[in-house]
């Protein structure tokens, strides 16, 4: 009986050695499963629309940013972005003394610069072409020697403002926000930029509470201005399968997306240009 | 003895015979665990170390120096780009005709000049009849011939890897894509364009103006393609070759500029991406043997890539490929497959079958759930 009762004792030492080990063997050798389900994504969609009857359509190309952290607690963030000052692209360019037509070019695709889409030959020619462009060519050709080439190179004989001084303009206040944003929520700050339908994923994220936000001011329409700074609840396991994340502005009224939206932004109406000139030193 | 007493010193007896076993296989986890630790998760030793030579060995074989191969990683090498290289060179208008579906443009089209070989190797630039420090740049070495090897070699392995933000450039290039003849910004223009061929009318600078659809066959791997398919052209898009897609905006303002080559060109192996879906053909999908939709629908974590290091394709199976109207039904039927046959099952209407041979990630199953 005590040479049973010994052998017990010694299998049981001899189990829970073994137990032990692979316990400790096991998480070394390979991540659990369970970690990588921990994290989430959201599938952001941005639609937006003008009023009844109209139906909504999706915000392309804009950025979004996800902060970490609830509105509460990126209070002064909030009231940071809120408050920022409003120009529109077509105030800068007529402040820098723009000619019409170049507004016009730049507002026909939502561009922020003049990088955002070709210069075809009739912009350069005829009655729509634009003054900057004619100039910038005829310089080109002076140094390469061919005007087609001047026409595709445009952008190396723009002066930088006229080039991309909006963009540059827009990319300070937004480094500025998102360094202020970065030390109130103590994370990184995440971005992505919608496709043509409006739609962007956030992908890996820890399970908590985030403010998607556009954080600079999105012109919509040509007349007003929308800030969007939703609060969003990250689960575990949240998976891009998941209903997306509908934000949209007070304008839409789309039967189709009414009961899902979840968030809708705060629209300002863009302000009349100031005197020409006031930001010409930008 | 009493008979308490017997029974006591049995009972020492045994455990002292059973005690060396549990020693001896605490002993076997001990080594197993220490194993774990010596071993990386790709199976190689981490923990190993080379046996060093004696220096006095070591300073016995000095290695020669080979003048006929030149690298940049040499650290006397590593001064400004624009010590050596000039830009643009003036050959680049002939040198064009090497490119002839590219319009010709101001480029580094040929190797830096005499001085900036001399000014350090003097006495390898005039040794011999035959210096071969020539050979660096000449294709026959002599006085009276400067014919030089192709300035742009892509068959030989690569330097440099390339630094390039995709979020940067994302950000400046179009807004929104308009229909032909509609030149209003109301919210009617505001048009969901799905189909690529309205984008043809006008050029807007979208992903394409880098990344074309491809034009050439793709040139098979050494060890010949798997299950011996064949990919079409129109499987990949390409990447830029030459400076053109670059130098047309950083010529001279906007930086990196072309003298700046470290602004774009790092020291270290260019990088090498992996096609996972061999059988996805960018160009040539669907009825209209177009891919529908924008390069970020699919490559969703593009439009935040700060770096090409470690960049992935990051295609979510859904919505990307399994909406209703794609390809829900194939990946079902694949899968259902697999489910069936774990492990002998191969999926191959997308993959190949090193790919197709393994465990379908949890991905694709979730994609069917949306």
């Amino acid at each position: 009986m005590t040479r049973t009762l010994a052998r017990q004792i010694t299998w049981s030492i001899l189990g829970l050695t073994l137990f032990s080990s692979l316990a400790v063997i096991g998480p070394s050798q390979t991540q659990t499963p369970a970690a990588a389900d921990l994290r989430g994504v959201i599938r952001l969609r941005v639609r937006i629309g003008s009023g009844e009857g109209a139906k909504a359509k999706g915000l392309a190309r804009k950025r979004f940013f996800l902060i970490k952290g609830s509105l509460e607690e990126n209070k002064s963030l909030m009231q940071s972005i809120e408050q920022q000052p409003l120009l529109s692209r077509d105030c800068y360019y007529r402040g820098l003394g723009a000619s019409e037509a170049l507004i016009h070019w730049l507002r026909e695709s939502d561009c922020e610069s003049i990088y955002c889409r070709e210069v075809e030959a009739k912009d350069v020619e005829g009655a729509g072409a634009v003054r900057e462009f004619q100039e910038a060519i005829a310089a080109g050709e002076k140094d390469f020697g061919s005007r087609e080439l001047a026409r595709k190179w445009l952008t190396v004989n723009l002066s930088d403002q006229i080039r991309d001084g909006y963009y540059r303009r827009r990319q300070d206040e937004l480094q500025t926000l998102l360094k202020h944003a970065e030390q109130v929520s103590k994370a990184t700050v995440l971005s992505v930029m919608t496709d043509l339908n409006g739609t962007a994923f956030f992908t890996d994220l820890e399970p908590g509470t985030y403010v998607v936000s556009n954080i600079l001011a999105t012109e919509i329409f040509g007349n007003s201005a929308s800030f969007w700074n939703c609060e969003v609840k990250v689960k575990p396991g949240d998976l891009a399968t998941e209903k997306p994340f509908l934000i949209s502005n007070p304008g839409n009224k789309d039967p189709r997306d009414v009961r899902n939206i979840k968030c809708r932004s705060v629209d300002k109406p863009l302000p009349a240009c100031p005197t020409a000139n006031a930001n010409s030193g930008n | 003895m009493p008979h308490s007493q017997r029974k006591l010193r049995q009972l020492i007896d045994s455990m002292k015979s059973f005690q060396l076993k549990p020693v001896a296989l605490m002993l076997l986890s001990l080594i197993l665990l220490f194993c774990s630790q010596q071993f990386s998760s790709s199976g190689q030793a981490t923990g190993q170390k080379r046996r060093t030579r004696p220096a006095a060995r070591q300073r016995a074989t000095k290695p020669v120096t080979n003048y006929s191969k030149f690298s940049h990683s040499t650290r006397q090498h590593q001064e400004a780009c624009k010590s050596c290289h000039q830009a643009p060179t003036n050959n680049w208008q002939k040198a064009a005709q090497d490119y002839p579906s590219q319009d010709p443009f101001p480029d580094v089209a040929d190797f830096p000049g005499h001085d900036s070989c001399v000014r350090c190797h003097r006495a390898q630039f005039f040794k011999g009849a035959r210096p071969v420090i020539c050979g660096v740049c000449h294709t026959k070495i002599s006085p009276r011939d400067d014919a030089r090897a192709s300035f742009r070699n892509l068959k030989a392995p690569g330097e440099f890897r390339i630094e390039f933000p995709h979020d940067k450039h994302q950000d400046v290039i179009a807004a929104l894509r308009r229909r032909p003849n509609s030149f209003d910004f109301t919210p009617r223009s505001l048009v969901k364009l799905a189909h690529p061929p309205d984008e043809k009318v006008s050029k807007y600078n979208n992903c394409e103006i880098c990344h074309a659809a491809a034009t050439k066959a793709a040139v098979a791997p050494a060890t010949g393609w798997i299950d011996a398919y064949v990919p079409p052209t129109d499987t990949f898009k390409v990447s830029p070759e030459t400076h053109a897609s670059c130098f047309n905006c950083h010529w001279n303002k906007q930086a990196p500029t072309r003298n700046d080559c470290a602004g774009c060109h790092k020291l270290g192996a260019p990088e090498l991406h992996t096609r996972i879906s061999m059988k996805f053909r960018h160009d040539g999908g669907g009825e209209k043997k177009n891919h529908v939709g924008e390069c970020a629908t699919c490559h969703i974590n593009i439009t935040k890539a700060a770096t090409l290091r470690g960049l992935k394709p990051d295609v979510p199976i859904f919505p990307s490929c399994a909406t209703s109207s794609c390809h829900q039904k194939v990946l079902n039927e694949e899968l259902n497959n697999y489910n069936k046959a774990p492990g002998a099952f191969k999926c191959t209407k997308c993959h190949t079958t090193d790919v197709g041979n393994k465990k379908p990630p949890n991905s694709h199953a979730m994609a069917l759930l949306g």
